[in-house]
């Protein structure tokens, strides 16, 4: 060992270029690659939605001055569901996918106080219009779906569907059904019931917070009453019947509305599928962006490592001629290389997980972004410590491969 | 002495041309991706409305008149204020400049109702185009009498006259706004400022300014039917927005801002501010402890966060990048030229100085770092074109301009002088003898 420590200390400069590289390379790759992980939730994560290519979204609709009254619209969601070729169809306050509208809320399971913030989509006929699976419990009432709210709905007792990941959440014992959740932390916050419970829902914030909450959404029945952004959704019976249903449904909402929309900004009708594609682009855009640059960083570090140490070999190839003439074996010339090749990238990577941890505290601090999980350390240790081997193999393998005779030469 | 030094780079460059292509490469790479992120970063700072925000200050109170069961806090600074409220602070003439102003969205048509155009536009109470600085082609902004005599007047821009008009001088005519006819007094050029400042607490994840194609009499447009785009949050604890209403009187949803040009100032009408919201709270008006604040546009911009993370990220990411290959190619370049230490040594022993060999080195590797600049000015060509290809709200601010060349031109010569510091440095110290002898 001693005699692999001590030429390091020697000549300096070269095992230090190795550490900084290291160090660097680790620190930003694991940064890189935690934004990576963070950008790569809402995209792997199941939206719930069923069907993507026979359900149509109508968004951008927004009510000049006042907002439209409920019987209003839910005669428009009465005409809608009327469409040839349609199986449901909805109204509602906000929509998976669709960010400019949101309601989010911090609710609480009554008596356990555990809390969590959630989607809240308050809409009519939800259930049916966005294909979402039902696990336990049921669907809401006709009695529920005619609820009339004094307001938005947000602040009011009723009835609710929530996701699995909810009801675990707020939950842990078990049974959500029939328990209450409640929307706020005060004492009068309003109360809902849960009555059923669905595999899937996305929530449509897309931030760079803590990204487990990404499934934690809660259903409303009936129509938000003094909304002035209402999303229409309708269901085909068949992806055939789409276009079909697409152009009248255009029609419905251009003769019902189109006179009291505001001017200057037009409807926006999408598949939900593109609805979807489109809100995710600029995590996919970030992912690339984020996986091409950690790949750069690791190509260009096994890089340099490789070209510094093919120096650092070739420099000593006398010294190792020596030792081969003196009677050191290939395999341990080899041995030697690697594992001072070991020694000094492990230093680096040291450096570069402290660093890493460093950045990241900083970027705490500063940006909307959770804390570096202690995981990402073994296995960028692994990583790193593979990497530099592989680098290093050729080199080693030229240095094992002196001959002792090369000792007697050129002194 | 440089041109032989040049020539010896040169030389030396094609001796090895696998190992000179790493290096350059490495370099062109780096530098390529700081670029691109500095680019975007400097689109996105800086002034937005260049000479003129620097000086701006927006208004910030709690003025609540209701209590608000949903947001009992006030979480956040809230710029939009009652019309009321803003016309006594722009009356009191206790800034330098002092306007009023909101977003509208509204169609504007020409006399016999055969053109029109939807145009995005402010609704000010005070010298709006003077505050902003707004440059005026013809005609002149509007004078305080109209204003309080509620005048059916507009200024309009030449983008708006060219298709109303078709012609670029449309001062005179008249253009139909809700259901009022209103005089053009005014054109100005196409302006628009260069990020989001207006209503930012609603600006729905846009970030690059909007062009304003008008600027009107906010009471005018008012009593024509036609209201600011969103009508902010109208009294009662309803958060709810409603859009281009002109019934906005229980409505906060105005800004004021003033030109403030010295700290003196500031200071000032900060008091000044504080003031006029503890008056309104003190007579029962503001509901909840009024926390008046004056922001700077840039630090109210910070604080609603215009400029995305991402772009804070995207930068830092290749700023990290940039360095990990400057110390990659200082060591391959190291290597290099530890691998000549004999040529050097005869170099050295026939009289050269070591600051000869430094300079000689140092000379070699800025060649290697000005080639390194030259590759990577397509590579940020390319990096920028990807960037515009993004759904993302800032794609607009990826353009090459001339002074991100001048950037990267210095940066590139820097790069080149920076990594080659460390090796010329343990070239020129090698004693001559030790190396003639080895070699």
């Amino acid at each position: 060992m001693r005699h692999i420590v001590k030429p390091l200390f020697r000549h300096r400069m070269m095992p230090l270029l190795v550490v900084l590289q290291v160090a660097l390379a680790c620190a930003i790759a694991c940064n890189a690659l935690f934004l990576l992980q963070q950008k790569l939730v809402p995209i792997v994560a199941p939206d719930g939605v069923g069907h993507p290519d026979r359900l149509i979204v109508a968004w951008n609709i927004a009510s000049r001055g006042a907002p439209w009254p409920t019987s209003r619209l839910a005669q428009v969601v009465a005409e809608l569901r009327a469409i040839p070729g349609v199986t449901s169809a909805s109204m509602a306050g906000s929509w998976p996918m669709e960010t400019i509208a949101q309601m989010n809320g911090d609710v609480v399971s009554d008596g356990s106080r555990v809390s969590g913030d959630a989607a809240v989509y308050i809409g009519s006929h939800l259930v049916d219009t966005l294909g979402l699976k039902l696990v336990a419990g049921r669907d809401f009432s006709a009695t529920e779906e005619a609820v009339a709210y004094k307001n938005i709905g947000i602040n009011e007792n009723g009835s609710t569907i929530i996701t699995r990941a909810l009801a675990d959440r707020l939950f842990p014992d078990g049974d959500a059904l029939g328990r209450v959740v409640r929307i706020g932390k005060d004492a009068d916050s309003a109360r809902r019931t849960v009555v059923g419970v669905v595999a899937h829902l996305m929530r449509n914030k897309f931030g760079q917070d803590d990204r487990e909450d990404i499934d934690y959404s809660m259903l409303f029945p009936g129509i938000p009453s003094n909304w002035p952004m209402p999303v229409f959704a309708v269901r085909a019976r068949s992806a055939a019947e789409v276009s079909g249903a697409l152009k009248t449904m255009k029609a419905t909402l251009k003769r019902e509305l189109g006179a009291d929309m505001i001017q200057g900004i037009d409807p926006a009708y999408e598949m939900y599928g593109n609805l979807r594609e489109r809100a995710l682009a600029q995590s996919k855009a970030a992912v690339w962006l984020l996986s091409g640059v950690s790949l750069i960083v690791l190509l260009v570090t096994v890089v340099g490592v490789m070209g510094l140490t093919s120096y650092w070999v070739q420099q000593r190839t006398r010294q190792i001629g020596i030792r081969r003439a003196l009677g050191a074996r290939r395999a341990s010339i080899l041995h030697d290389v690697l594992l001072e090749n070991l020694l000094v990238v492990g230093t680096g990577m040291v450096l570069g997980m402290v660093m890493a941890y460093a950045i990241n505290l900083w970027l705490m601090r500063h940006y909307e972004l959770p804390r570096l999980p202690w995981i990402y350390l073994p296995y960028g240790a692994t990583l790193m410590l593979l990497l530099g081997q592989l680098a290093v193999l050729g080199p080693a393998l030229r240095a094992a491969a002196v001959p002792p005779v090369v000792a007697t030469r050129s002194v | 002495m440089f041109d032989y030094y040049l020539r010896l780079a040169l030389r030396r460059c094609r001796q090895n041309v696998p190992m000179v292509l790493l290096v350059v490469l490495t370099m062109a790479v780096g530098i390529a991706a700081c670029m691109t992120a500095m680019t975007i970063f400097r689109a996105l700072s800086g002034a937005p409305l260049p000479g003129v925000s620097p000086y701006l200050y927006v208004a910030t109170m709690d003025g609540r008149e209701a209590v608000d069961k949903d947001n009992p806090d006030y979480q956040r600074p809230d710029s939009l204020l009652m019309l009321a409220d803003a016309k006594a602070l722009v009356d009191a003439h206790r800034a330098a400049q002092q306007v009023a102003v909101a977003q509208s969205l509204a169609s504007l048509g020409n006399a016999d109702g055969k053109r029109s155009e939807q145009a995005y536009g402010l609704m000010a109470y005070g010298p709006a185009l003077q505050v902003f600085g707004v440059p005026l082609r013809y005609g002149r902004p509007w004078t305080e009498a109209e204003q309080s005599a509620n005048a059916p007047v507009v200024v309009i821009d030449t983008h708006v006259a060219q298709k109303l008009f078709g012609i670029d001088n449309a001062v005179g005519r008249s253009v139909t706004l809700g259901q009022r006819s209103f005089r053009v007094i005014g054109v100005f050029a196409p302006w628009s400022p260069r990020m989001q400042i207006f209503n930012l607490g609603q600006r729905a994840g846009n970030v690059m300014g909007q062009d304003e194609n008008f600027f009107v009499p906010a009471q005018a447009s008012l009593d024509a039917g036609v209201g600011p785009f969103t009508s902010g949050e109208c009294g009662k604890g309803a958060p709810v927005v409603s859009f281009q209403s002109a019934s906005v009187a229980q409505c906060r949803w105005i800004e004021a801002w003033v030109r403030l040009d010295t700290p003196a100032q500031v200071g000032d009408y900060g008091r000044f501010l504080a003031g006029y919201a503890h008056v309104q709270h003190d007579a029962g008006r503001f509901v909840y402890p009024p926390q008046a604040r004056l922001y700077g546009t840039q630090a109210w911009m910070t604080l609603n966060r215009v400029v995305p993370d991402d772009v804070h990220l995207n930068l830092m990411l290749a700023g990290g990048f940039l360095l990990l290959c400057l110390v990659n190619v200082a060591g391959l370049l190291a290597a290099r030229f530890l691998r000549r230490q004999g040529d050097v040594a005869i170099r050295r022993a026939l009289g050269a100085s070591r600051r000869d060999v430094f300079l000689q080195h140092l000379v070699e590797t800025g060649l290697l770092g000005l080639i390194g600049g030259v590759l990577a000015l397509p590579l940020t060509w390319l990096g920028l074109w990807i960037v515009r290809m993004q759904p993302v709200s800032y794609a607009d601010a990826a353009r090459f301009s001339p002074g991100v060349f001048a950037i990267l031109f210095a940066l590139s010569v820097a790069v080149g002088l920076l990594v080659g510091v460390l090796p010329a440095w343990r070239m020129c110290r090698q004693p001559p003898a030790l190396q003639i002898k080895l070699a």
